[in-house]
Formats: structure tokens, sequence, C-alpha cells
């Protein structure tokens, strides 16, 4: 066991967790964050995407101690006191997810990409998603989403 | 994935005495090949050593004649580099196509390098340029330096600690993706030194290798044309579910085209 | 009952919130105080006998509070999980054979990823070490993993007394009718054609926790189901013997199905076991490889089609001769797909007086085969369109003509097709004329130049589909007043991302003439719904919104008693419209908000209709399934030096009658075709002679990501409504799955005209197109 502290969603946190112990894991089992999801064993899926230290990360394939140190943020901190934010929004507008399960990574990824502040386009997006697998949505609303929402983003900053 | 202890040391001297010391230890890069290996208990070592807080091995500087990156750069750091754009854009062009954002946001190049995958990007690049890796041993020179299938030269408990790549006249660097886990189905890279040219090749073989015979057509005649109908013999090439030996020799001469007109497209910007 | 103005609107969805702030709850994200986890031994062999099988060193691991194998399996005198396909064409009249599926390998093993034991631990991490431990004497038999080498004398036999590997062989149609149109014909075409084995791949694995209560002596299933109530009759009652009301089965936020969480598996039986046995919640979860060796794969068809036609092109007869996968033991409903599923709408919109449809079901030494989004009405569409392309191209009929030339006229319905199918209402004719003018065929030629001087080669393609409705023909719809104004209503299917929340609510408000905000909508629970028919087949709304409107019927009609007693006026003056039950030319009236309103909390109404009255329990049998049908295109963009496949355009118009939630349906089939696309151009399940799957990650099975997909332009034809369900709806979430795998293939064989395309099959992988245009 090793006390990892890191800040997550904003809030300073200290454990002691087994060395092992991924940061998918430590999310989702030791701050109970269930938002960040698990749907593959080989680091391609992307649901688990959460951003460190303003970058995004597959968090089945990061140790905990890794990001000892950093700060995290996971689905969980984009809603401001119940307010959704601009890219929660344009997903719910444009029909961007179906069964959800998905969707943290991707609006993990969209948030990460618009913060990149870089002009987007359809084909830029759809390349900058080749690490999120979407089974439900043929990805064209997500695409739609993510324009609308880092637009969104851009104007309101 | 069976537990080990971890540790962070934040010198290259206390990593590698905290490896020598372990009965079974492996140094952590950046973890996006260890980790999927831990976790399919493919590796089961009792000691993590994590290098993410050596400062010694990260940073990237331009010398006269060579870039120089430390081990721990990720891809993305490559990716962005304006030294590495204005010096060697093909390589900046090969980290950022490396697996995907999240992958390069943590995976480096030293990593990347004492893996040695067969179909993995940046081995391309270090053989491509001719570079040498530096270790907290002694310099390797790429030539030696990739030995066989996830072999490399480096002995038990060396560390590679930064990687120097000559800066070439001109480089580029085309692959072909798998369609599932977007590792190079056959990546080539190609680079001009005055005269002299390097093509290096990966995803085809057991190991990264140097196309000899494009080598010699490219410097008698740098352009395409040179490869047109150039046959590349696919007997020593891998056959797998995704590509047969036969696709991959005509990969090889395609992606080479390709990283050639990738050189000439960037020229015209 | 008319509808209000809400229906056909694109609602956005109420469920969206808790998925985009990561308040979903999946199973995964169920925990159950003091649970333990079980993880089970799979075989790492295709075909083996046990010997032995030695456990000791499992249950001696620390944690381990249980191990079970098929041994102590049969000492609890449990049942196989059922295969429920009642199919009854036989050939020779021989029955279907049905293996029994026991949850555990008794002494034998058929396919690699077999469960041979279940260990149940403290921590899952203790779980799989003691997984390790277990030690297994196979010994290993002749391995057959081609359904086409199974039937061969001298294959390996996988069950000693199924000979020949053969489930049962299938027709439907007119044998004699069909052969005499071929002999009649001035052409006939024929093709070997195949459909690819592929994976369902739901993004999130399948889980379950089991939980057993001492006191009530119930068990409670948290599980990713599509179909619970099914599911739980057939674990109840089949496996573990006890009544179905003592199991409670419950399915939460479910992330994905397409088929693959249909039918039944061995682990919920195995846990429900352990929970009992150890009176503490059992979870187990997969991982995605698990997923990959166990769910149950789809498609996994070989067939010989051919068309007979006149020698002006006009159709005269179609014969398809198929050997289909079912895997090492019948799935759930695994014979259905290659049998019926595929035969039922063979001809799809086109006019054949005559059909003839055969199949061979083979057991193989591989995973369960069972429906897969489409369920054989993809095979079914594939097969015909490719034969009519090929037709085309051998004969020189311009493609476009002979389809339409043939199609079934809109002034001929209803009709009932050659395979039995009622079709009665569209106009397929229109449908392809829209989507023609959709792909904008005079720009083709400018398009097609372009990518010729970018060295590229240019195809198109269009094809009309259809298919028909599935699944439980029956569902449950029920509707109580709460206390606090808003009304719950609850359905028996259940939803796996299709919005269910949002589109039934949708349908009740616009009856009722109540906001959506007043409804609460539940599912899943087989507590609280008494019935349902699961998640397949496109009958979500088909059949479930149909419950919906019978509810909603009842509702009104009860309402009507009711305002006309709070009114104080005779029954029969009420009128109903808008949400307001009124008195023509009177100030009297009352809406469906304040009956709730006033009926939730009144003593007095409470007294004189008794309490409760407004709750409404409502069922909808569907007689006779619907007719989706549509018309796609595309245009493929090939790189003659790698292979590699650019979809560049793609359209749909679509005919599913009325449109509920035009916004929910488009992403139907934006996922569909996106589903469609993978098939065609980059999945499969591939297995190596000795049984090993060679796809069993997502390293090396290829699921199309975003740039693999088109932007697709989709249009609706409403003008054709069904009458065989209240809504007119006619079922969405498979058609993009049957129209878009031939689709894309025709554009890439009209993109490779000048070249050899006969043994191309999908996926058209980059190595295979290089393969045709280099003669290689």
């Amino acid at each position: 066991m090793t006390r990892v502290s890191l800040e997550v969603n904003g809030k300073k946190t200290s454990i002691d967790i087994p060395d092992n112990t991924l940061l998918s894991t430590f999310l989702r089992e030791h701050l109970n964050l269930k938002g960040t999801h698990i749907g593959c064993d080989t680091s391609q899926c992307g649901a688990c995407v959460v951003i460190v230290n303003g970058k995004t990360v597959k968090s089945c394939t990061m140790l905990a101690l890794q990001a000892a140190g950093s700060r995290v943020e996971t689905v969980e901190s984009l809603c401001d006191d119940g307010k959704l934010h601009p890219m929660q929004r344009a997903f719910h507008e444009y029909h961007a997810l179906q069964c959800g399960f998905c969707t943290p990574g991707m609006l993990m990824t969209a948030v990460a990409l618009a913060k990149k502040g870089k002009e987007i386009d359809e084909l830029s997006v759809r390349t900058e998603l080749e690490g999120n697998l979407c089974r439900c949505t043929g990805y064209q609303n997500i695409v739609a989403a993510i324009l609308a929402g880092a637009k969104k983003m851009r104007t309101q900053t | 994935m069976i537990n080990f202890s971890f540790q962070k040391p934040t010198s290259i001297t206390d990593a590698v005495t905290a490896l020598s010391k372990s009965e079974d230890g492996l140094f952590l890069a950046g973890g996006q090949t260890l980790i999927p290996v831990l976790k399919q208990r493919l590796a089961m070592p009792c000691d993590i050593i994590d290098l993410g807080d050596i400062n010694d091995l990260k940073g990237i500087v331009a010398k006269k004649h060579s870039v120089l990156i430390g081990a721990t750069t990720t891809h993305s750091e490559v990716e962005a580099s304006p030294v590495v754009r204005e010096h060697i854009p093909a390589l900046a062009e090969l980290a950022g196509h490396i697996g995907d954002p999240h992958v390069r946001n943590l995976g480096t190049l030293g990593g990347s390098l004492a893996n040695n995958d067969p179909s993995a990007d940046y081995p391309a690049a270090v053989l491509g340029l001719g570079a040498t890796i530096h270790t907290n041993q002694r310099s390797i020179s790429s030539d030696e330096f990739f030995v066989g299938l996830f072999q490399t030269a480096l002995d038990p408990g060396e560390m590679i600690v930064r990687v120097e790549f000559p800066i070439p006249e001109k480089s580029g660097y085309a692959k072909f993706p798998n369609p599932a886990s977007r590792y190079a189905i056959v990546g080539v890279f190609v680079s001009s030194f005055s005269g002299s040219v390097r093509v290096s090749v990966t995803g085809a073989e057991s190991c990264v290798f140097r196309q000899v015979s494009f080598e010699e057509a490219l410097a008698e005649h740098f352009a395409i044309d040179a490869l047109t109908d150039f046959a590349v013999p696919s007997d020593r090439f891998n056959s797998d579910l995704h590509a047969s030996a036969e696709y991959r020799a005509q990969l090889v001469r395609v992606m080479a085209c390709r990283a050639i007109i990738m050189i000439d497209e960037e020229k015209k910007q | 009952m008319k509808a209000l103005g809400s229906i056909g609107k694109s609602i956005k969805r109420s469920e969206d919130k808790r998925f985009l702030t990561g308040q979903g709850k999946y199973v995964d994200d169920i925990n159950l105080p003091n649970q333990v986890y079980a993880a089970f031994l799979r075989s790492p062999y295709a075909h083996a006998i046990i010997n032995r099988i030695d456990t000791s060193g499992a249950l001696g691991s620390p944690g381990v509070s249980l191990v079970v194998t098929g041994t102590d399996w049969l000492k609890e005198n449990y049942g196989p999980l059922p295969c429920t396909s009642r199919i009854n064409t036989f050939v020779g009249g021989e029955k279907m054979k049905v293996p029994p599926r026991h949850c555990l390998a008794i002494d034998r093993v058929r396919f690699v990823g077999e469960i041979v034991a279940m260990v149940v631990a403290e921590t899952k991490p203790s779980a799989l070490h003691a997984v390790e431990l277990i030690e297994v004497d196979y010994e290993e038999l002749e391995v057959v993993t081609d359904p086409e080498e199974a039937l061969k004398p001298g294959a390996p036999q996988i069950w000693d007394d199924i000979p020949n590997n053969l489930c049962l062989d299938f027709e439907l149609g007119d044998r004699i009718k069909t052969a005499a149109a071929f002999d009649s014909a001035h052409y006939i075409i024929s093709r070997k054609i195949k459909n690819n084995r592929v994976a369902g791949v739901p993004i999130e694995p399948r889980g379950a926790i089991a939980n057993y209560d001492d006191d009530t002596k119930r068990l409670t299933l948290f599980n990713s189901s599509q179909n619970i109530h099914e599911n739980r009759d057939a674990y109840a009652i089949d496996v573990l013997k006890i009544e179905k009301e003592k199991l409670h089965h419950v399915a939460p936020d479910i992330g994905g199905g397409f088929g693959v969480k249909n039918g039944t598996y061995p682990e919920p039986p195995l846990i429900l076991h352990a929970a009992k046995k150890l009176c503490r919640p059992v979870k187990w979860v997969a991982d995605r490889s698990e997923s990959f060796l166990s769910d149950t794969q789809g498609r996994g068809q070989v067939s010989t089609v051919s068309l007979a036609l006149t020698k002006e092109g006009k159709f005269l007869g179609l014969r398809v001769e198929t050997v289909g996968n079912l895997g090492a033991y019948c799935g759930t409903i695994g014979p259905f797909t290659p049998t019926a599923g595929t035969a039922r709408t063979q001809g799809g919109p086109y006019g054949f007086a005559s059909i003839y449809y055969y199949a061979k079901v083979v057991f193989t030494n591989t995973a369960i085969m069972a429906p897969y989004r489409g369920a054989g009405r993809p095979e079914a569409a594939f097969q015909l369109e490719r034969i009519i392309e090929e037709t085309a191209r051998e004969l020189d009929f311009d493609p476009i003509e002979l389809r339409k030339k043939n199609l079934i006229q809109a002034k001929t319905l209803p009709l009932r097709t050659a395979m039995g199918l009622d079709i009665d209402s569209g106009n397929f004719v229109e449908v392809f004329d829209q989507a023609l003018s959709l792909t904008d065929r005079t720009g083709f030629s400018a398009r097609a130049s372009a990518a010729t001087r970018r060295g590229k080669l240019y195809g198109f393609a269009i094809a009309p589909y259809l298919e028909c409705t599935g699944g439980g023909s029956k569902e449950f719809a029920g509707i109580t007043v709460r206390d606090d104004n808003k009304i719950e209503l609850s359905v028996g299917s259940h939803s796996t991302g299709t919005g269910h929340e949002t589109s039934f609510a949708q349908l009740l408000s616009g009856y009722l003439g109540i906001g959506v905000d007043s409804i609460v909508f539940f599912q899943g629970d087989t507590d609280r719904t008494p019935f349902g028919g699961g998640h397949g087949g496109s009958r979500g709304m088909e059949v479930g919104g149909s419950a919906v409107y019978e509810a909603a019927s009842t509702f009104i009609k009860k309402g009507r008693l009711l305002a006309a007693y709070i009114l104080g006026v005779e029954n029969s003056r009420l009128q109903f419209s808008n949400g307001v039950f009124f008195v023509s030319g009177t100030d009297k009236s009352v809406t469906s908000e304040d009956l709730i309103a006033q009926s939730a909390g009144s003593e007095v109404i409470n007294g004189e209709f008794g309490y409760g009255y407004l709750n409404v329990s409502a069922t909808f049998e569907r007689e006779i399934m619907s007719i989706p049908n549509g018309c796609h295109a595309c245009e493929v963009e090939v790189d003659p030096e790698t292979g590699g496949i650019n979809i560049v355009n793609y359209w749909a118009v679509d005919d599913f009658g009325t449109i509920v939630n035009g916004m929910l349906t488009d992403g139907q089939v934006m996922g569909a075709v996106a589903q469609g696309i993978g098939q065609a151009l980059m999945e499969e399940s591939v297995y190596a002679d000795s049984g090993q799957l060679m796809t069993g990650s997502l390293i090396d099975y290829a699921l199309p990501r975003a740039f693999d997909v088109p932007n697709i332009r989709i249009q609706y034809y409403e003008e054709a409504p069904t009458k065989k369900n209240p809504l007119g709806v006619k079922g969405a979430g498979e058609a993009g799955c049957v129209a878009a795998p031939h689709v894309v293939f025709n554009a890439i064989a009209d993109a490779l005209r000048n070249f050899n395309i006969e043994s191309l099959d999908m996926p058209l992988t980059s190595e295979k197109i290089w393969r045709t245009i280099h003669r290689r």
C-alpha cells in the first residue's frame, strides 16, 4: 500500500492504495466516481478517458501512483452546480449519445480538444476521435456536437 | 494484475540503483505498452520503477546538426515541439500518428524504443535518421540498437537517457495502419543527408530494418519514379491476420513513395 | 384516439442528463454490501474431453469461498439453458436437434471460452488467481470450425448423437414452382455468397450481480440483459428449477446490446447458484477479451444464390441454399437466424412469383451464434442485392433499371410475397426514386473524374431493401398515478440506448395531452412489469409503443367516466381532444392533468371509483409483422495502390411508417449503417483451424472509428404508415444494418468494374481489394 495524493475534480484527496491500482480503478472504486467506464482491456475503446494535468489519458492504462500530485478531471467535473457544460449541452442537443457508455470518454476528449483552441473541422474532429470507440451513434452526431460545443466554449470564454 | 511495489525516483542514479536492487524490477516510462502487458499478466515484476519524475530524461534541445530528445518525452510533446517541427518535421508528424491522442499524451520515445515492437513507429524514425541512442552507460548507433523481435542492444539495467536525431536535409514518413490496433502494418521512413539516403521499414518484419535497395535507388535519383516497379522481396516479411507478406511488400514500396510525396508537399508549404 | 403535437417532434432525450454527467447506472456501477466476486475458468481448447479437474489448489487459495465444476452442477439437478426456437419446417421430417447446453462443460468442451469451472472469492484478483490454480486434464479432439467442412463425411463429430453436425435442415417456399421458373428462364446467374461472421461488441461488456434473500427465499439478478422476462423464465424455470416469481430480474442502464444481450448465458445462473449457496451477493463483469470469447456472435452464412430472369430482365425465380453456422450449441434462438430469420424476407421488395430457400444449420467448434442486429434480414438482403448486381454486371443490364423494373408496384399492395410475408403498405418505386434523386447522379461523372485525377477508382451503388420486424410479439405498458400528480409509465421492453424513456413518454404525453415532464418512466424490472418481449427485432416502438397507445386509450376511457363525474354531466356528452375532456358548446371542461391531480389524493374520488382508479395495465400483441423498407446509396473511392477504401457519400431514404421522434430515428439509422459499414469493410470474427479465436481483442477485431464512417443524409418516406399497429410505425432499429453492407459492397464492385471480383467476400479489407486489382 502506498499513499497517493492528488487533486480530483478540484478536491484534494489522499488515500492508501495498493501500488498496482489503475487510475480507472482508483476513480471508480476508491472515489466512487462511476462515470469513468471500462469497455476494453487493451487500451482501445476510450470509455475511460479522463484529463490529467490538462491532457487526456486512458485511465485504464495509467497507474494511480503515476498520477500522484496531478490534477485529474473526470466527467463528473463538467457539470457546474447542476448546470450542464456547453459540451454536455451540445451532446444533448445533437443526440450524440445513445447507450451513454462511451459518452464520458467522448466528452472528456471533446472538452480537451476544444480547450486546445485550435481551429477544428469535421475531419480533424474525426481524426482526434481515433482513440474513442462508439458502437451506437455512427459518430455523425458526436462529431456535430463536438463542433457545436467547441464553438460554444470559445464564445463563452 | 499482480501486485508490485512502485517507486518513483528523481534521478537516473537512483532509478538504476533501485532496479539493480530489485529481484525482478522493470522501468516504467509512459506505460502505454507496459501497463497492458501487466494487466494481461504477461509480465509479473515485483518492482515498478517509474521514470516520470527524472528531469534528466526530459526535454527537447536543438544543436547545430542534431535534435536531442529526452527518453521520457511524450509523443504529443514531440508532435507539438516547435524545435522538432522546424528541424525534422517528419519526426513530429510520425509522433503525431502513434496510437491515438490519449496514448500520445503518456507514451514516450524511450519506452517505445526499449520495447522495440515490430510494428511501432519510432524505431523507423530512429533507424531512418541514423540516430544515436544515449544511455546511462554508452552511446549506441541506431544500426546496432534494434536487434530483433522486442529485442534491443540494451543491457539489463541499462536505461535510455536521450536520443540524438541528426537533422536531415529532408525526411518523410508514411504508414499504413492496422484498422484495429492502429499500429503500422507497414511504415516507411525516408531521409536524405547531402546525398546519402536512409530508408527504414517498420511493421513488415520481426524488427525494423533498412531497405538498402531503396536507399541506393534514391541516392541516384531522389524521386518516387526511382521506386516504380521496384520489386520488394517478401520472403522474410510477416504474414498475419491483417496482411500477407506479399501485400506488405507492396505497401513497403507504396509507403516509401508516399513518404517522398510528403516531403515534396512540405516543401510546397 | 388522435395524437397531439408532440408525436413526430424531435424531442430531446430525458435520459441524457444522467449519462452526460456520469450518473448512469450500469451493472458494473452497482456494488452490494458484502459482495464476493466470481471468475470463470474457460476452456483453452476448442474440442476436448475433460478427464479430470483438480480444484484443490483453487479451494485452498486465499479468499476463495466456492469452486464449482460441471460435476458439481449436475449434482444440483440443474437443467440446461433452453433453446426456444420453434422451427417446424424440416426437410424429410427430421426434428431439430438441440443438445444440452449446461452452464458448465460437463465432460467435454466444444469451443474455446466455454466455462469449465467457476471460482468465487473475496476479491476479483483473488478469484482470477484461484482460477489459474485449477488443473484440468484435457484430451484434445479433432476440431472443425468451418460449417461447410463440418458437414463433410469424416468431419469431427461435435455431438455423438447428432450425425454430420447437422442441427436441422430447413426449407421455405415452393421448390417445384421455383424449379419450373428456372426451367423457363432465359438467364440464370449463380454465385457463392459469404456473409462474414461478426461480433456485436456493445461497448459495455456483459456483467451481472446475484443476490439471495434468505428471509424471502428470493433471488435478485442485476444483469446487462436486453430481455429480462424471457431470460428470467429460462434461468428460473429451466435451469434453477424454481418458480419464476422467486427470481427478481433487474436490468439497469445497458451499454448497448445489438442482440448480444438478448439470449441467455451461463454466467447468470452460475452466480445465482453461488449467491444462494454463500448467502452473499456475487458479482461478475466480463473483460473485453472474455466478451470476445463468450458473447454470442452473428451472421456467418455461406450461400449459393441463383437468380432466374427473362431475356428482358424480368425476375422469375430466386433460389438460395445456405449453410449457417450455429457454433457449438444452440443459442437461445440461435437456429432462428439462418432459417426463418433469413428466409422470410427473401425476394426483398421485388416481384418474384417463386422463391425457394433451403438451409442447413450446422454445429462447429466455435462460440455460440445468435441474432445480431438484423438477424437474417441483412444476410437475405445481401444475398439478393449481390446477385442482382452480379446479374447486371454479367448480362450488361443497367443496375438501376434492372432493379426498378422488378420492384413491386404500390398499386398491387397489399400482397403476400412468395415467402408468405404480408406487405400492406409502402411505395418502393417512389422510395427508390427519392433516393436516386438525393444522389445527384448528374454530378457523379465530375466526382468520379476528380477521383481519377487523384489516381483513385470511384464507384456508386443504389439498392432498395425490405425487412420485417421480429422479437417478442407481446408487450406490457402500465400507467400509475402518483401522489405527486405525476404519472408513472412502465413498459416491459428495455432500452439499450434507444431512448425509450423519451419516446414512450412522448407518445403518452401526446395521447393524454400532458407534459412530458409529468411522466416518470420505468423499465427493466420484472417486479414492476409483469411481462415484456425484450429488445430485439426493431420491435421497441412497434410493439412497445403500441402497448403505450393501448394504455393511453384505456386511461382516456376511464378518464371520461371520472370527468363526467367531476363535471356532473352525462358521460356520452363528453368529448376528448388536446388533453381536455369537455362538453361541446359549454364551458364545462377538465384536462387530463386536472384529472390526475384530482384523483391523486381525493378521498371522494377514491371512495366513488376505488383507489388507483386511473391506473392502467395494458397489453398489445402484434399479429402480423411490419415491413420497414427503404433505399440506400453510396459512393466510394478506392486507392488502387493500397486497396484502401473511403466511403465518400451515403444516402438513405427509409420508410418506417410513422416517425415518432425523427432525431432518435436518425440515431438508429446512423448507428446501424455504421455497423453495416463495419461488416462490409473490416469486421470479422476469425477462428484458426485449431479453433482458437484470432480476433479476441480490439487489437485484432476492427470496429469502425469516426473516420471510417461518413456523414449520412437521411430522408423518410412517411406517406405509407402500416395498419398493422395503431401507431402506423414499422420499426427502425435494424434497417441500417440490413441496407448498408450490400450497398457498400456494390459501390466497391462498381469502382472495380474492370477487374474480376468473383472471389471477393466481406469484409472488403484493403489487401483483398489490392489483390483484386493486381490479380493476385
